[in-house]
């Protein structure tokens, strides 16, 4: 389907209309901002905790979540991107698919840069892309908007509301807006230079040492991170005597992630957890593998670190400690 | 199916982290961090990510229970409460108030421990009352209070970004306090100078420019060097003496033979302490941390005192970036303090042995407060022994368990003629009680709780309470209530709030908008200080000058010797908070670590052939556990670690019971153990099997 477009006063108009047919999220109105929450909507799809199933002793049943159709409204180029990651890694996810079904996906185009993101280093925004969105909201002053209708699903959804058809020209200036925007990122040549480091293998050894020291494994950053997709599983015994099995968010930082039953590791040492987690978001293998790097570029984990382990503090020490060492 | 998002305050230690409770049909499904928190700034640590699991329902108790011969059975809250008024009379009739007494918790809102101490004095007309601060930092304020006339930490948490120094002094905040342990890593890395004084190699001391890895006990005599030090080279702030200070030529005659033997005495070289002297001297800021490894010592009043000095001859107190700053180990431990949930004083540290504060409460309260001086909890224990003590009220602490006296404390709860407990779960000493009370967590209520920087801050409601549960001050009113008294008639947690403000003077211009506006408020907050105050001492001391007062290096109680040749000390971990009772139901926690274990030298450890993670026994004096070997150089040879956290393997079974003569603070951080490999292939026995196994014996 060919992109269509069309104008829009607010986006309230287009929240008002959906709430008729669908729960959004999140629920408070002027939410559409250009910069992304602490928390990203990853576990709007992919929960925290989850029933996986429940045994009574005789039979298995099957808890796959029902959710009402809903919308998540407004959501940053860095968090679709990463729910297109999610997309592929969890295709085969019946819990992940039962909501990510139920799911209309709103994305807002970011025209100024938010604090710590980084997202065009990775391609991952400032603007959305059409693949990642059903539709896509574009400020352009403040009583008009660019509503930009991506897909069959996005159309449908639109049905009952009238809307003014948006001129040709709006396109290269959405394009243009995007590249001001992108313009005024600050420098991170040092992110590049990181990613090459991570990826020869120049990163000295000391330095993960020292960066593993400084992690707590508290598991912020793979709690906020939106591509993080790992869980550990546990069973519980409810007062009547069922079990059920739940899935809960794990996180690579902690040292028994990884701990065999013969207690043997492979990563014991808090540094190689910290190596084996930068190299999941900007290894090239893993981008060979989904088409990208498990970076989106939204720095989070900088903001939420109580370490100063985040994706610039480490980057920086990486651009500067591996080019000592050339 | 709408989430809904309640900003509160993490349940955990005296930071007092910024934390959204996100929850979907009256379930908790989520916490997160609050990005624009003054303190934690998006950030939290591994106990605050996991504190959903700590209030899970599933163990909670429910509704009232009462003791029968039978066991506990369900009751109404109207039984409940007329069971315990009706005990309580008989005990006021036949034995007066000072037979009953409450003990208040560290871990419940200001709110709930002012009701607490007002039900002692306004109603059952005790000043029995008391809390856990007794075995955390007591010491500090023993000794603060006599050096710099208040025993709080000096400065704030943000003042970490803002110095040029930074002393931690027995104390691991990575660990304890994560997210100022953080603020440390950050500044540390922006150029702030960083020394660790601490017997084990703390994640901090890896990374600090200086770790001086001083002897165990060795404190005040490291710290008298370092004064020396100072003083014979002239790097004292002769004018800060001179104009705020007493006690110098005392202090100065009382060192004068501290550096003699001292790199023995401390295992610190004089080119060290004298590096470490200049640095903290010569900052143009420089903020001094403490924790548990200073105050829990035989010394640690003394210890205390000796920190007070060094900081008071630099000058390097008063002023933003500086200070002296105990690391308060509970959410509440400091609002707990300041309402007057201590035998000799009433809200905002007005002394009870003061005429004039007790006719200001009598006024206020409408009703003559107590004139006899009131127990501490061991003194409730003792009293209670001595059959002169029958009636107590408990919640939010679990004494049989946590107390360095568990059998003496056991012995005396059986003897009561009424024990009440309120709590969330079956704790040891909610078992041993006549009636027990379900008590509201966290997230079920709404107050105020005060961190360690002295900030007030807002706690607010995000579920119903579970079952029948209810606020604490809600049930402390019920109770009065059918003891006649309307005093604690309140209508809401602001309502309690409001009458805090008007008789605790650091309070007075405090209200809950103001609290929500600022993102809380640090006292002293009254007229002159309507915002609140973020460094105490800028242009005086309470008690006028500060007092420079001298003290002598005393040898830890128990030394290694042939029988018992190592030297165990304590330690707590990153993933484990207190008893682990709400830590240790996270899956991601229990599974970090064994249930138990003894960190020790490669060197100690191959002499003794104990290999990592094999079984071990350690045995001292007093006692013998099991658990597991973590092989560390994070260790000296001759210095074993053990965290408490861990029921199967408590460390409290080894630790001696030699107390600060001032304060009764046990030394837990430092006795005499020997440890032995297990059977190859065997596992470490938790204490309750050992223990059953002893009685078998006897038999």
């Amino acid at each position: 389907m060919k992109t269509q477009s069309y104008y829009l006063d607010h986006p309230n108009t287009l929240r008002n209309h959906l709430a008729k047919s669908y729960q959004i999220e999140p629920p408070e109105a002027d939410s559409a901002k250009s910069t992304p929450p602490l928390i990203s909507p990853k576990g709007q799809l992919f929960a925290e905790h989850e029933n996986l199933f429940t045994f009574d002793g005789e039979c298995f049943r099957e808890t796959l979540p029902k959710p009402a159709p809903f919308v998540l409204f407004g959501v940053q180029s860095c968090d679709l991107t990463a729910i297109h990651y999610q997309d592929q890694f969890f295709a085969n996810d019946p819990y992940y698919q039962a909501r990510r079904q139920q799911a209309l996906l709103i994305g807002i185009d970011c025209l100024s840069p938010c604090q710590q993101g980084f997202c065009p280093s990775v391609d991952a925004g400032p603007g959305v892309k059409n693949e990642t969105a059903d539709m896509i909201l574009h400020q352009l002053s403040a009583t008009s908007w660019l509503l930009l209708v991506c897909n069959k699903k996005g159309l449908n959804a639109l049905e009952g509301l009238l809307l003014n058809p948006a001129n040709e020209s709006e396109f290269t200036d959405r394009d243009n807006r995007i590249a001001s925007c992108v313009e005024q990122f600050n420098d991170d040549s040092y992110l590049q230079q990181g990613i090459t480091a991570i990826n020869q293998n120049q990163v000295p050894e000391e330095l993960w040492q020292q960066l593993g020291i400084q992690c707590l494994s508290c598991s912020g950053c793979t709690n906020l991170c939106p591509t993080c997709s790992c869980y550990g599983t546990w069973e519980r015994q409810d007062s009547n005597g069922d079990i059920r099995r739940q899935r809960f968010w794990d996180s690579c930082l902690y040292e028994s992630f990884q701990r065999e039953a013969s207690q043997h590791n492979p990563t014991e040492e808090a540094g190689e957890r910290v190596k084996r987690f930068w190299t999941h978001k900007f290894g090239d293998n893993f981008a060979q593998e989904f088409g990208r790097y498990g970076c989106v570029g939204c720095g989070r984990c900088e903001q939420t670190c109580p370490g100063v382990v985040g994706v610039h503090s480490v980057m920086k020490r990486i651009a500067s400690d591996a080019k000592l060492d050339t | 199916m709408t989430v809904q998002v309640t900003p509160t305050i993490c349940p955990f230690c005296g930071v007092g982290c910024g934390i959204d409770l996100r929850t979907e049909n009256n379930k908790l499904i989520s916490v997160e961090p609050q990005l624009d928190h003054p303190v934690s700034r998006g950030q939290l640590c591994t106990k605050g990510w996991n504190s959903a699991y700590g209030i899970d329902p599933i163990n909670r108790i429910t509704h009232p229970l009462i003791r029968t011969a039978q066991g506990f059975r369900q009751a109404s809250w109207d039984e409940a409460l007329e069971t315990i008024a009706d005990g309580l009379k008989q005990i006021l009739v036949e034995s007066g108030p000072q037979a009953t007494g409450i003990i208040s918790s560290a871990r419940a809102t200001n709110e709930d421990n002012y009701a607490a101490q007002k039900l002692a004095r306004a109603v059952l007309k005790t000043n029995n009352v008391d809390h856990c601060a007794r075995i955390c930092h007591s010491p500090t304020v023993a000794g603060l209070s006599q050096t710099l006339g208040s025993g709080a930490m000096t400065n704030s948490a943000a003042d970490l970004l803002e110095t040029d120094l930074i002393l931690v002094f027995g104390a691991d905040p990575t660990e304890n306090h994560s997210i100022l342990g953080g603020h440390i890593m950050r500044a540390h890395l922006e150029g702030t100078k960083l020394i660790v004084a601490d017997p084990r190699c703390t994640r901090l001391a890896k990374l600090a420019d200086s770790h001086l890895q001083l002897k165990l006990g060795s404190n005040i005599a490291l710290l008298n060097a370092m004064v020396k030090t100072i003083l014979d080279n002239g790097w004292q702030d002769k004018k800060f003496l001179d104009q705020r200070c007493e006690g110098l030529e005392q202090l100065t005659a009382s060192v004068a033979n501290a550096l003699e033997g001292v790199e023995e005495t401390t295992g610190i070289s004089l080119p060290e302490i004298e590096s470490a002297a200049k640095a903290y001297s010569q900052s143009k800021r420089a903020m001094i941390l403490y924790g548990m490894g200073i105050t829990q010592y035989v010394s640690g009043t003394n210890n205390v005192i000796a920190l007070s000095n060094l900081a008071l001859i630099c000058g390097q107190i008063g002023r933003e970036g500086t200070g002296v700053n105990p690391l308060r180990g509970q959410n509440n431990v400091q609002g707990a303090c300041d309402m007057g949930c201590l035998p000799n004083v009433y809200p905002g540290y007005q002394k009870v042995d003061n005429p004039e504060a007790r006719a200001k409460f009598s006024q206020y309260w409408k009703t003559e407060v107590p004139e006899h001086p009131g127990l501490t909890s061991m003194g409730m224990t003792k009293a209670t022994l001595a059959g002169e003590f029958r009636g107590l009220i408990l919640f939010g602490e679990d004494p049989v368990v946590t107390d360095p006296d568990q059998n003496l404390v056991k012995r005396a709860f059986s003897k009561l003629d009424l024990l009440v407990v309120a709590e969330l779960t079956m704790t040891d000493t909610a078992r041993m009680a006549d009636v027990v009370l379900p008590a509201a967590s966290f997230a079920e209520k709404s107050g105020t709780f005060t961190n360690c920087e002295r900030r007030v801050q807002h706690v607010q409601q995000a579920l119903p309470p579970v079952g029948e549960a209810r606020t604490d001050w809600q049930w402390l009113a019920a109770i009065a209530q059918q003891l006649g008294s309307d005093q604690l008639d309140w209508h809401d947690s602001e309502a309690v709030f409001r009458e805090i403000t008007q008789i605790t003077p650091n309070y007075s211009a405090m209200n809950y908008t103001k609290i929500d506006q600022l993102q809380g408020l640090q006292w002293p907050c009254n007229h002159e200080t309507p915002e609140g105050t973020a460094i105490l001492h800028k242009d005086t001391f309470p008690i006028g000058k500060a007092r420079l007062i001298p003290v002598h290096p005393i040898d830890i109680d128990e030394l290694a010797d042939n029988e018992y040749p190592l030297l165990l000390t304590t330690n707590r971990l990153h993933f484990h908070y207190g008893c682990g009772s709400m830590t240790r139901k996270s899956p991601l926690l229990e599974r970090e670590t064994p249930a138990g274990l003894l960190f020790i030298n490669p060197a100690d450890a191959n002499d003794l052939g104990v290999t990592h993670r094999s079984a071990v026994g350690i045995r001292s004096r007093r006692g013998y556990v099991e658990t597991r070997a973590m092989l560390t150089d994070d260790l000296p040879p001759g210095l074993v670690c053990m965290p408490y956290h861990f029921r199967e393997a408590p460390s409290n079974q080894l630790t001696n019971t030699a107390q600060d003569p001032l304060t009764k603070m046990p030394e837990l951080k430092a006795c005499a153990v020997s440890v032995q490999p297990l059977e190859p292939g065997m596992s470490p026995r938790p204490i309750d099997e050992i223990s059953a196994l002893k009685v078998e014996g006897v038999k």
